[in-house]
């Protein structure tokens, strides 16, 4: 059993890397940049290698935007529905959580839940408001009323 | 304008290419896997409280730069390491040691990183760099992880080194100051290689070393069950990514420590730990084949044979693999 499993991953690997033995990096998702790997063979010992990431890496780099992008759709529905403020989308969109922009705020972790609720965030001072909105790097008018949202109202 | 004859080379893995590069600088020739060996960098840890980008932390290596500071001590380097408050303050003492013709490491967030790839652009504090040069407003950077040098503005610097969040940088940069010519590396890879195996199988706590690869197999077993396929295939391929991206050169690190051992084996001349090697590279190639059947199963192409059962009980082979060689290295004399 054993045996023939290992050779099946032999084969899945030859058909991964296939792309990029023959030089085509168009096909990875990923090919900005080639790094230096390791391997390992019995008869030759440990070798270096520089390469594009193997596309089995590149699938399991790829499966955490793609569940960012659905977390992020997830909380813009929210703020449509007016059940967050736009504070969550943008930290979200900044692939943050709460403890990380509660340190580039300098606030309190609590302090930032509460700006997440669409309350907190109208209670919010202007001060505030700028100072997320320069380390979402947008306007504070942006910040305040996000493009997306056509039928957001203040109350 | 600086410009220091600095040899940018690449490396498997940031901490131990800067530390290598560094002392390469001033005249002391010395591979990645050898650093790494000595700092006693090999390591595991599973810590299920500790969540980064929404899943349990999987840890193949030791705490952030614990590899410079236990390489560089033992080598005898007298080096300079500094924090600062003051982001102004980190970039004038920048600054002044490029005029006094050292070469400098950072430690930065890999977030605004303006040069790096695209898909690693996380919040993720614990990268190293090396700034070799200043013209104008940009520093010419070494990073181990792109194939060529680049360079990085003035305000990007300051705000990648000034990241916030879990393990912030606070603008450290460490550098050596002075290093001796010639060092009796026999007793070094002797004591890094009874630390590493201490670290893997002496400490008696269930979530680190061996014990925790066997923890993990364990609450592997049971992700299907009690968070549904699309968080287990999340947190599953969160390990994987520990293992395999960013500058771990390939299964988690097992590839660069039995490079070391096959060298420590010629400087050491004892042919058993040559054995251990090859041992050390049929594990590596384990957790390779892991990874991959692992990413398979993340494709949702997944076989009986890529279920989280099968990827546990390979998981626990190779805990018994490494269990087997580090029980023999311990006795290392």
């Amino acid at each position: 059993m054993e045996d023939l499993n290992r050779k099946q991953t032999d084969a899945d690997h030859r058909e991964d890397n296939q792309e990029v033995i023959k030089g085509n990096p168009d096909n990875l998702f990923y090919n900005y940049n080639r790094e230096l790997f390791y391997s390992f063979d019995k008869s030759k010992g440990f070798t270096k290698k520089v390469d594009y990431q193997y596309t089995a890496n590149q699938t399991i780099i790829k499966q955490q935007w793609d569940l960012a992008e659905v977390r992020l759709n997830e909380v813009k529905r929210l703020v449509i529905a007016g059940k967050r403020s736009p504070i969550a989308y943008y930290m979200e969109k900044k692939l943050m959580d709460v403890p990380i922009l509660a340190a580039y705020m300098n606030h309190s972790t609590w302090k930032i839940r509460w700006h997440l609720t669409r309350t907190g965030f109208k209670w919010m001072k202007q001060e505030t408001l700028e100072h997320y909105a320069e380390i979402f790097e947008i306007s504070p008018g942006e910040l305040k009323k996000p493009s997306f949202l056509t039928n957001f109202s203040e109350n | 304008m600086i410009k220091l004859e600095f040899e940018h080379r690449q490396a498997g893995h940031c901490e131990n290419g800067v530390t290598s590069n560094l002392l390469n600088y001033h005249g002391f020739k010395i591979s990645e896997p050898v650093v790494f060996g000595i700092g006693a960098g090999l390591f595991f840890s599973y810590l299920p409280f500790l969540k980064m980008q929404h899943a349990p932390t999987t840890s193949f290596r030791v705490w952030p730069g614990k590899i410079f500071e236990r390489a560089t001590k033992v080598l005898g380097i007298t080096t300079g390491v500094h924090h600062f408050r003051n982001p102004k303050d980190s970039m004038d003492m920048l600054d002044q040691i490029l005029i006094k013709g050292l070469p400098v490491g950072l430690q930065v967030g890999t977030y605004h990183l303006t040069f790096f790839p695209p898909e690693y652009r996380m919040h993720y504090n614990m990268h190293n760099l090396v700034i070799y040069g200043k013209e104008n407003d940009h520093y010419f950077v070494s990073d181990t992880l792109m194939e060529f040098p680049v360079t990085i503005s003035y305000p990007d610097l300051m705000r990648v080194r000034f990241s916030k969040g879990i393990f912030a940088p606070k603008g450290r940069m460490y550098f050596p100051v002075h290093v001796p010519k010639q060092v009796d590396l026999k007793p070094l890879i002797i004591k890094g290689i009874r630390d590493t195996a201490n670290n893997m199988v002496g400490i008696p706590f269930p979530l680190i070393g061996v014990r925790g690869i066997r923890y993990l197999a364990g609450r592997m077993r049971n992700w299907p069950r009690h968070l549904g396929d699309e968080k287990a295939s999340y947190y599953l391929g969160q390990v994987l990514r520990m293992e395999e991206e960013i500058g771990t050169a390939g299964a988690g690190f097992r590839f660069i420590y039995g490079a070391f051992l096959a060298e420590a084996a010629e400087i050491l001349q004892q042919d058993w730990i040559r054995e251990i090697s090859v041992e050390m590279g049929e594990n590596a190639n384990k957790w390779r084949e892991f990874s991959y059947l692992g990413s398979r199963n993340c494709k949702k192409r997944g076989k009986p044979e890529q279920s989280y059962e099968f990827l546990a009980g390979m998981l626990l082979e190779c805990a018994d693999r490494e269990e087997k060689i580090f029980r023999k290295l311990i006795k290392i004399k």
